[in-house]
């Protein structure tokens, strides 16, 4: 009998209790899976022995980054995501700036420094690094018919009590009836609409299942490779023009929302495994 | 020209090559964390000088190079010299010797830090120069509050040194352990140990310009890498050749460089 695939699933505490328990359960039955816990692993770069097929990275701390880059670095063991594409996907300025260059559309963006306004008439305000498991929080103004979305992160970041930074990220702000949710799990492809958050917080009451777009299909293949991402969810908002924005990209979707995601993610990965 | 300069200081190294490069006829403007604006703004200069390497002027060098902007110091370069993790791959890719290197918070660390690998040097991931930096002589100096991952090093002990190249110049200092570049530092006039390792750093990178931050340790004479840099201020530089203007023209020729080369394509 062929030994199971081994999986190696570098995480943190959060997203192994909240999000990863289908994945688990449905792994059990077709792969050995070893986890790598943030909060208790103990990192030497240069005393490491790894044995997995592969491994799937399922958060995106310092740690766990680093980690997955010491595996790439000096393994040929698969990770996915990489190191690269998980840092590039929770930078919003840089993703923009990737994004842009391979020729995808997203909104026009400025990095500022604080108090310096950007030169849209309807934008949101962003923070930059979207490293943490915290929401969205957005304080919403319409002054003189304008737009003006601020997310609470955003300010906690630049001009909180410890700010990291001492700019901010700006993106110009697209109309849009709906937005519109593409997931990728390697070669499979799902695609939902629904409310934009900003108008309906409860983004699960509206989602719907659509059918495949091809114009969408296009463009969140070739937004995936960009980043070098290839499990991934993606957010569109649709202009008046008829154009598809990437507004957001996530390296580490909640594939729970999708029938059977826990599945075709084990599956995917072992696929991909080293043999 | 008109040249950009991505600097957190308007004086010092970089006042000194804003007044070079006016002196010889071109347009200059630094762009600092007061005044810079990442969008299209920047496209209007022909090329820009990454003197800092704080994550905003990364940012406008790699939004720069997106848009065909040339960027000297090359952003990805200066990235990965600014990123430890990164600089410790790099490093080790070159051959060179470096400290051993942990991570892990506080309860990770509190299981499997032995006495044995005391003294430890925390230093931020993002991080250059001593800048964030703390030694650890037990475990009991690690403050348990702190929430995020810490990087530590083992801690050489030895003599430090600050060896500077510019081109095929090189400036080699004994330093005191843990102070900047800045800091009272004495020449020595050859090693030809450090100088193997300036020269296998700068060609596998290719690199114009920087400096390495090197130990040798007490007990074994051993030489290790602790830090680079991309663009340092010079300030210990004990040469007769001046750094300001070997570097200026260091940059413009690999502009013109630069600019051959879009063109062939």
């Amino acid at each position: 009998m062929d030994s199971l695939v081994k999986i190696g699933l570098v995480t943190d505490k959060y997203h192994l209790e909240k999000k990863s328990t289908q994945f688990l359960k449905y792994c059990k039955n077709v792969a050995d899976v070893s986890i790598y816990i943030e909060e208790d692993y103990f990192l030497d770069f240069s005393n490491y022995k790894f044995d997995e097929n592969i491994f799937f990275v399922k958060a995106k701390g310092d740690l766990v980054l680093n980690l997955a880059k010491l595996i790439e670095q000096e393994t040929d063991i698969p990770v996915i995501n990489s190191s690269r594409s998980i840092s590039l996907a929770f930078n919003r300025f840089l993703n923009s700036v990737f994004l842009r260059k391979a020729g995808i559309q997203v909104p026009d963006f400025t990095l500022n420094p604080v108090g310096k306004s950007p030169p849209y008439k309807d934008y949101i305000m962003k923070n930059i690094i979207d490293q943490k498991s915290y929401a969205f929080n957005p304080q919403i103004q319409k002054k003189g018919g304008y737009l003006k979305v601020i997310d609470k992160r955003a300010i906690d970041e630049s001009s909180g009590r410890k700010p990291k930074y001492t700019y901010v990220y700006f993106q110009e702000f697209v109309k849009s009836k709906w937005e519109h949710k593409v997931y990728i799990i390697g070669d499979d492809i799902f695609y939902y609409k629904q409310i934009p958050v900003l108008v309906n917080p409860d983004k699960m009451k509206s989602r719907i299942e659509i059918e495949k777009d091809q114009e969408l299909t296009e463009i969140a293949y070739k937004a995936a490779e960009a980043i070098g991402l290839t499990i991934c969810s993606m957010d569109f908002l649709r202009s008046k023009k008829g154009i598809y924005y990437l507004t957001d990209i996530n390296s580490s979707p909640n594939f729970n929302y999708l029938k059977n995601g826990p599945k075709i993610v084990g599956d995917y990965l072992i696929r991909r495994a080293k043999t | 020209m008109k040249i950009g300069i991505l600097s957190k200081r308007t004086g010092n190294f970089t006042g000194k090559i804003k007044s070079y490069f006016e002196s010889n006829g071109h347009q200059v403007s630094i762009f600092n964390a007061t005044n810079l604006c990442i969008n299209e703004s920047l496209l209007e200069n022909d090329f820009y000088i990454l003197k800092s390497k704080h994550m905003l002027y990364l940012y406008a060098g790699y939004y720069l190079e997106a848009n065909k902007i040339p960027v000297i110091p090359d952003t990805s370069l200066s990235y990965t010299h600014k990123n430890r993790i990164e600089s410790y791959f790099a490093i080790k890719k070159t051959g060179l010797q470096l400290p051993s290197v942990y991570m892990g918070t506080f309860n990770s660390l509190k299981n499997k830090l032995q006495d044995s690998y005391f003294p430890l040097i925390s230093k931020p991931i993002l991080g250059s120069g001593s800048k964030g930096v703390r030694v650890y002589n037990s475990f009991n100096d690690i403050n348990p509050e702190i929430e995020e991952p810490l990087y530590l090093e083992s801690f050489i002990e030895g003599t430090h040194y600050l060896a500077y190249f510019i081109e095929n110049d090189f400036c080699i200092c004994e330093k005191k352990p843990l102070s900047n570049e800045h800091g009272e530092t004495n020449l020595i006039e050859s090693d030809k140990e450090i100088e193997e390792y300036l020269k296998k750093w700068k060609s596998r990178y290719n690199l114009l310009f920087g400096h390495l931050d090197l130990v040798r340790e007490k007990n074994t004479n051993r030489l290790y890498v602790v830090d680079a840099g991309t663009f340092p201020e010079f300030s210990n530089w004990k040469h007769e050749i001046d750094p300001v203007s070997k570097v200026c023209n260091l940059i413009l020729k690999k502009f013109q460089e630069v600019i051959k080369l879009d063109n062939i394509r």
